[in-house]
């Protein structure tokens, strides 16, 4: 039977000790013992002030997402000793997801999750009286929202974000994956309104693009993906005066003037207001190169066909 | 016979980060790599051409897979970025063969070349850290970096998602590590070296992005590291380009020398110094240069 040293974020700011730190646990366990049963289990058999948010124990509720030597999972869904293979660790540490305050040990406050998830309006809005049946939507429309509609919400993508690290403020990957799931269900009536509501400060547009919420997901819900399509919608619906849909004009524009990247066209067509401020940094960057000497567009051979192509393809999101 | 490649340097090292491409073409023939030129491939469209019209991004990089399809050799990129685009595209095409098929049906009707599906998209770096890149590194017998402490900084896109890249744990790589050390350099490890640069945001959110590679900054002048080095010329970007503004931002120093990979193995591989325009950085280089006695 194998013996593990669980090293448990503690944190009790009501006891003495208000300052958090580290409590190593001893614990005989069997091969296939989820970190959930042995955090449980040293909370029934030695310690029963570890504090831990659970429910279903099958990968359902989401309520126990925690960091596994640095790695969120669920608890619940990852045995003790696949920690120990997958990190190369012997000790398994315990600690409450990033990116949120800690309550009492594992616990954390989703209060700033629950908030941004609301603010996207994570429900259908149909237009118009609702119909006397039941609404009748092809497999394949849903299909299209297959994925995004498996999130269960434990908060894994919010844990590494490293746009949410830097922006505190950023609604973030479940809430976007929600918004999306709505914004291209064809029973919903608010799809232009979503994109706006979507595409401002701290929206789909502050995503850094770390992957990490596509790394993390336990349920293969690709939250990045769905902040992208929701860049897709906002492009349809028209919806493009963000800086960041700027950014991704100015790539279209380059790639249709000459199929490369046009790098005097994209800071001051992104930031039209903001590039002047950056004038010194531009001129640093000139002195040493780094920025072109010729406006001329970068011509890639057979460039009709890349025209063609941004004439002819359609989105279909 | 040198091994060919269908060699993809992105805009970014075309362009603005010349010093790359001028050093991974001065380095390929020492490596006994063939770049065979890709005139017709455009930009990748960089995760943005994907976020506003992703039909518009896979039909694009099709195109690209299929130029190099019709030479007949798999593609080598130096930018993590590209590779990711490149490879999810491909992998999109060849899980899905309705989606091939839809994708070769824009193609043809713009004239462009349909693809087949049998290209592999990889990036130097991968190349590099496998046993035939090390022992190719190891018959150049490297003059070394005498023991320079080197932060190797990973960014995201060519560790995550996993699922399309594939070649490494991306919480644990050891690729660069393990050049680093073949080369004769001490790696200095930290945290941050797996995080965002921040780099795609950086001009519709220069706070948020600069924050983010604060952390890589501060984690790799913490660990004692006299010099960073980056597979990726948009990480460069950030962490050289921008360090000043990240300095001016954070209140702190990092003063911190940033490499593109092929700089690195150039050092260590006795390549000239003006081959690898250094002048070129924001951040001068020229300690590290005297640490390896180029």
């Amino acid at each position: 039977m194998p013996a593990t040293t669980f090293r448990i974020f503690r944190y009790q700011p009501d006891s003495s000790e208000t300052e958090s730190y580290h409590q190593d646990f001893q614990l005989e366990h069997g091969e296939k013992t989820t970190l959930l049963d042995a955090i449980l289990r040293i909370q029934n058999e030695q310690d029963g002030t570890v504090a831990v948010r659970y429910s279903c124990r099958s990968a359902i509720c989401g309520s126990c997402a925690c960091k596994a030597n640095g790695k969120t999972v669920l608890a619940c869904m990852m045995q003790v000793e696949h920690v120990k293979t997958d990190s190369g660790q012997e000790i398994v540490q315990v600690d409450p997801i990033g990116n949120f305050t800690p309550i009492k040990d594992l616990v954390v406050d989703m209060t700033p999750f629950w908030d941004k998830f609301k603010a996207v309006k994570p429900f259908l809005i149909p237009d118009g009286p609702a119909p006397e049946k039941e609404r009748l939507v092809p497999k394949a429309a849903m299909e299209k929202i297959a994925k995004e509609s498996k999130c269960i919400l434990c908060a894994a993508c919010y844990s590494e974000c490293n746009s949410l690290a830097a922006d505190p403020e950023f609604v973030g990957p479940a809430a976007f994956a929600w918004g999306y799931r709505f914004a291209a269900d064809e029973r919903d009536g608010q799809r232009k309104n979503r994109a706006k509501l979507y595409s401002g400060e701290h929206g789909v547009w502050d995503c850094t693009r770390c992957m990490f919420c596509n790394e993390r997901c336990p349920k293969g819900v690709d939250p990045r993906d769905a902040i992208e399509k929701l860049g897709s919608i906002a492009f349809q619906e028209k919806v493009t005066s963000d800086k960041g849909a700027r950014h991704a004009k100015a790539f279209l524009i380059s790639l249709r003037t000459g199929g490369k990247l046009n790098e005097i066209l994209i800071a001051p067509y992104t930031d039209p207001i903001g590039a002047p401020f950056n004038a010194p940094l531009a001129l640093r960057m000139a002195q040493k190169g780094k920025l072109p000497k010729s406006p001329l567009t970068h011509r890639v051979k057979d460039r009709d066909q890349v025209k063609k192509l941004i004439k002819n393809v359609k989105e279909t999101i | 016979m040198p091994r060919q490649f269908a060699y993809y340097p992105g805009c970014v090292a075309e362009f603005s980060s010349k010093e790359l491409n001028a050093t991974t073409k001065a380095l390929a023939p020492l490596l006994d790599i063939e770049l065979l030129p890709m005139p017709q491939a455009t930009c990748c469209g960089a995760g943005d051409v994907a976020q506003a019209k992703p039909n518009l991004y896979l039909t694009l990089n099709v195109r690209i897979l299929s130029e190099a399809e019709s030479m007949g050799v798999d593609i080598l990129t130096i930018c993590n970025v590209c590779t990711l685009n490149l490879r999810r595209a491909n992998k999109m095409v060849k899980e899905d063969s309705r989606v091939l098929e839809a994708v070769n049906e824009e193609l043809v009707k713009a004239g462009a070349r349909p693809y087949q599906g049998t290209i592999e998209v990889t990036h130097l770096l991968w190349f590099l850290a496998t046993e035939e890149g090390l022992s190719l590194l190891e018959a150049r017998g490297p003059r070394g970096l005498n023991g320079l402490k080197v932060a190797p900084y990973y960014g995201c896109q060519l560790l995550r998602p996993s699922s399309v890249m594939g070649f490494e744990d991306p919480d644990r790589p050891q690729s660069l590590e393990r050049l680093i050390t073949a080369l004769g350099g001490e790696v200095s490890d930290y945290e941050g070296k797996t995080r965002c640069c921040g780099f795609p945001i950086i001009l519709a959110r220069e706070e948020v992005a600069l924050k983010e590679s604060h952390v890589a900054l501060a984690g790799a002048r913490d660990a004692g590291a006299q010099v960073m080095v980056t597979p990726c010329p948009l990480c460069h970007l950030a962490m050289d380009a921008y360090q000043r503004k990240t300095e001016q931002l954070m209140g702190e120093e990092y003063a911190m020398p940033v490499l593109h990979l092929p700089q690195l193995i150039g050092l260590a591989l006795g390549l000239p110094t003006k081959t690898m325009e250094f002048k070129r950085h924001l951040v001068p280089v020229d300690e590290v240069l005297s640490i390896v006695g180029a």
